[in-house]
């Protein structure tokens, strides 16, 4: 009742023209980018937005998409350097910003950055997460009984089933894992498990084993921005589960389309790195490490 | 796909495949062409027949690169088609190969650019769509015994609901810069029916440099 009141006087004060104008304007705006104040900024809005839907009912998540490139670099907060763009921390839990890794794990991720090359050199699949925030163009399609999610990054896919179909055997092993998905209101809510783990979250060699269980949330909270979140649950790597939340944007460019990125074709950087005494990442073994 | 077009889309014999143990042989098929001939000219003949003596190394499936159009169709691994009001997407498991059809009647672009699947524009003909595919790269084969094209390569193919568990894939080929008339490939395509039936992964580059890397820490 107050805030109608509120609401009433708000108007009366600076007249309608002018707050339809600040509720554009901040639309536009949209939550920051930063994904320690993007993650509670975006949950905020997604009480009250209410998404447009598909021809059934569904909250329409279809469109061109980019996620926070900076990510593939390094998911915790790192500095720009020569190399790298540089960027704050994607993890929204722990509140540190740090992947909570095990202490064998943690100097798994050392030894991973020095010994192997870069799972995404070869142009293997960029694997869940990863491909969401790789620097590539996103696409999704809907039907009534699947997402599709299109990367333009060495033409790879996801198809998310939202008819409540099992999941693959526990022996398929899959470069994008295996992902199901539910409508949870106006959230996809997407399962990811299969992981084969031999991709990493980023350059440095941040890593899960196949056991990995992940759980991703879409959703729109304005109609330029999906609000993504994954909780990645991995009890042989880390202490505790993590979370790693941030905008997808829409690319509004008039007639665009994803184009071919023959990556493998004309890859030629991982035969250097192979004779300098680098190796293929082998992924970690699927037992428990003894401490 | 469960015909041997992957392997030899001409009529083939059993036959072992040069440098593997007997059991990974090719198996024996009736071609996809209609009429069986493919009307190379001399020059084009010549150099299929010496794709043919290189085919173990030279075939650019043996490099796991994108296998192009049609070849993908008739590739030992399952695909899946969408539709949506303007583009029909077609997701295959080799190599996560994706083609976006669109049908909205847009153009093939003119820019000077060429993809190892080609540029698809399609529509609908009655019970058929109808997809022109050009903008190939000269680098795909059509099968594994060498039968080649260039980068003039024009497809069009036709993919007719024959049943509700079928397609008719019709396939028309025009290269002037290779052939001396345009030719036809044609195989039925079945509908998958395991209850479980979903596309999982052939990353064949992936399983290639895994070769060199040795067990898991």
């Amino acid at each position: 009742m107050r805030s109608s009141v509120r609401w009433a006087i708000g108007v009366a004060a600076i007249g309608a023209a002018s707050l339809l104008a600040s509720h554009v304007a901040q639309a536009q705006q949209g939550c920051p980018a930063e994904a320690a104040l993007f993650h509670p900024c975006a949950q905020a809005r997604a009480k009250t937005f209410r998404p447009p839907r598909t021809r059934d009912g569904k909250p329409d998540l279809q469109g061109f998409w980019r996620g926070p490139a900076y990510g593939t670099e390094n998911v915790e907060e790192h500095p720009m350097t020569d190399d790298d763009n540089g960027g704050k921390s994607l993890i929204v839990d722990p509140p540190d910003g740090r992947v909570p890794y095990q202490p064998w794990a943690s100097a798994v991720q050392k030894e991973n950055r020095s010994k192997y090359v870069e799972p995404n050199v070869p142009c293997f699949p960029s694997g869940v997460p990863r491909s969401m925030y790789v620097p590539t163009q996103i696409e999704i399609l809907q039907t009534s009984s699947a997402v599709l999610i299109l990367f333009e990054r060495a033409h790879t896919y996801r198809i998310i089933p939202t008819d409540a179909r099992p999941h693959a055997g526990p022996a398929v092993a899959l470069w994008m894992g295996d992902s199901r998905g539910r409508w949870d209101g106006n959230t996809l809510v997407v399962d990811v498990t299969n992981h084969n783990a031999k991709t990493w979250f980023d350059q440095v060699g941040n890593f899960h084993s196949p056991a990995a269980h992940m759980i991703e949330r879409f959703t729109l909270v304005d109609p330029d921005t999906i609000h993504y979140e994954v909780r990645i649950d991995d009890p042989r790597v880390y202490t505790r589960p993590w979370t790693m939340a941030f905008p997808l944007r829409r690319n509004k460019e008039p007639g665009f389309r994803l184009l071919e990125e023959a990556c493998h074709e004309g890859e030629r950087n991982t035969d250097p790195l192979i004779r300098a005494g680098q190796r293929i990442y082998p992924g970690v073994s699927e037992e428990p490490r003894k401490p | 796909m469960v015909n041997t077009a992957a392997w030899d889309i001409q009529d083939h014999s059993g036959q072992l495949f040069p440098g593997l143990p007997a059991r990974f042989g090719v198996p024996a098929g009736p071609g996809v062409v209609e009429g069986n001939e493919i009307p190379y000219q001399p020059w084009a003949q010549a150099r299929k027949q010496e794709n043919y003596k290189n085919r173990l190394t030279a075939d650019p499936e043996a490099q796991c690169y994108l296998p192009g159009v049609p070849r993908i169709t008739y590739m030992p691994h399952p695909f899946q088609i969408f539709q949506f009001p303007d583009r029909v997407v077609i997701l295959y498991e080799y190599l996560h190969t994706t083609r976006e059809i669109f049908t909205d009647g847009s153009r093939h672009p003119t820019l000077p650019v060429e993809f190892w699947m080609g540029d698809s524009r399609g529509r609908w003909e009655d019970n058929t769509l109808v997809v022109d595919v050009t903008l190939f790269t000269g680098e795909t084969w059509f099968d594994r015994v060498g039968n080649f094209h260039s980068d003039a390569l024009h497809v069009v193919e036709r993919y007719t609901r024959t049943s509700p568990d079928h397609l008719l894939y019709e396939v028309t080929i025009e290269d002037p810069k290779v052939f001396t008339r345009p030719w036809k490939m044609r195989m039925p395509v079945y509908r998958r029916q395991e209850p479980n039936s979903q596309l999982l992964e052939f990353e064949c580059y992936a399983y290639a440099r895994e070769e060199t890397a040795g067990d898991a820490k």
